[in-house]
């Protein structure tokens, strides 16, 4: 009984803090005005909010937009650390798991640059070290000589038996693309398992993984066919969602979009899915659908962290509403550099 | 024939004994009420000191919430003064 209380009420305590975490994220009409602001007046702006610390402490070294997407990866990774260290139990071992998506990013950022034989400061100003390799494994990685020698003294991590098998082919073709792939569909394969390990509140770890996998795999259809690929799919999909690898081969054979988008909703169950589609049918631009499906997604997130008040999902729908807050700033910033019109740069917000 | 020391004594113990029922009463009315209230501020407790941990200016809401229950306590406290006096 004791164990059991004290357990709810550090649930309760740690989803409260995410909550007003969340109530403190940049809200819609500050990116709308943002979008009539030049860079520097953004960098003033931003330099107002919680991502203050950051842009003073860099300001000496950095400038312009580097400035920017630096405090951004800087803000980002010292948040998803702290939030690491203050879940507790359980809600630590979920956390760290879908943390390690910062991992592959940053191990292949650091195979990428290495092949390119980049800098190690540059490599290193790209990281965003929110994962289990912290700025100390990531700075002994960076300093490795070549992609072979980082993936050597990467020996250990859950990700290695991937990385060994799928190396020599991309060094060989000079293209990461499918070792990245193989990674991100091992990460997924290894949340699902982790939520089924019989870990308490796993069965709603498991509801969140499976609407990321279905949102990532319509989302991956949709861009195939805007790249008119229609050869085997089955090797880019991510199993374990509500759709086969199989049935998601067979619906991107179909030829016209509107019998696609059909096919995709008699296979859907989630109301908030289908209006989604239904609406995407009108749209051709590839990034307004896909920002209309990480709508659905964030929403649903919210829905169901409401229904599951105290669990793991308040956690991950701030964690994944801090990723999309940076990703939006970070397009503002570069929009704005490349002097992009707002109204273009609108759509690309997900807001 | 009436027994009239063995009734006289039957009284007492009767009356000691309803003075006694009504301590233990008492008791329980403010042992039950008590541990309703600490289960009932353990989710506000927790959650005002992670709301209070992220804005301080939530300290005084926060505070106000968590004693919310503190009146299930007063009832019984009530309760067990009227058993008692």
């Amino acid at each position: 009984m004791a164990g059991v209380s004290s357990g709810s009420a550090q649930y309760i305590y740690a989803c409260t803090r995410m909550r007003v975490r969340k109530s403190l994220l940049i809200p819609r009409e500050d990116y709308l005005r943002m979008l009539n602001m030049s860079l520097p007046e953004i960098t003033r702006f931003i330099g107002e909010t919680i991502y203050r610390s950051e842009i003073d402490e860099l300001g000496t070294s950095f400038s312009g937009i580097n400035l920017v997407e630096v405090a951004l990866s800087w803000n980002l990774a010292k948040e998803y650390q702290s939030i690491l260290e203050l879940v507790p139990g359980d809600l630590k071992h979920f956390t760290a798991s879908y943390l390690r998506r910062w991992d592959i990013q940053n191990v292949v950022t650091v195979l990428r640059g290495k092949m390119q034989k980049m800098q190690p400061g540059k490599i290193k100003e790209v990281l965003v070290p929110a994962g289990r390799l912290d700025r100390v494994a990531l700075d002994r990685l960076v300093a490795e000589e070549s992609p072979e020698r980082v993936a050597e003294s990467l020996k250990g991590e859950r990700f290695y038996p991937v990385i060994e098998r799928e190396l020599p082919r991309a060094m060989e073709t000079g293209s990461f693309a499918h070792l990245e792939n193989e990674l991100y569909k091992g990460y997924y394969a290894r949340l699902i398992a982790d939520a089924k390990g019989g870990v308490k509140g796993g069965d709603i770890f498991l509801k969140y993984i499976q609407l990321e996998i279905d949102i990532r795999n319509i989302q991956n259809l949709f861009r195939l066919r805007a790249g008119q690929v229609r050869e085997d799919v089955r090797e880019l999909m991510i199993g374990g969602g509500s759709f086969t690898v199989d049935e998601l081969q067979r619906l991107s054979g179909l030829e016209s979009p509107d019998e696609f988008i059909d096919a995709l909703k008699r296979q859907v169950k989630m109301i908030p899915l289908l209006n989604a589609l239904e609406e995407i049918r009108g749209k051709t631009a590839l990034h307004e659908i896909e920002v209309a499906l990480t709508r659905v997604q964030l929403d649903q997130m919210e829905r169901m962290s409401k229904r599951y008040a105290f669990s793991i999902l308040p956690i991950l729908v701030y964690l994944e509403k801090k990723k999309y807050e940076v990703a939006n700033l970070r397009a503002l910033a570069r929009g704005k550099e490349a002097g992009l019109p707002g109204e273009r740069l609108q759509g690309y917000l997900v807001m | 024939m009436v027994d009239f020391g063995t009734a006289e004594l039957t009284l007492e113990m009767i009356q000691a004994s309803q003075v006694g029922m009504s301590a233990v009463g008492a008791g329980l009315a403010v042992g039950l009420t008590g541990v309703g209230t600490g289960l009932a501020e353990m989710g506000i407790g927790a959650a005002a000191v992670g709301a209070t941990a992220e804005n301080r200016d939530m300290f005084g809401l926060a505070l106000l919430f968590t004693v919310i229950p503190e009146t299930i306590v007063i009832f019984g406290l009530v309760v067990a003064l009227l058993l008692l006096f």
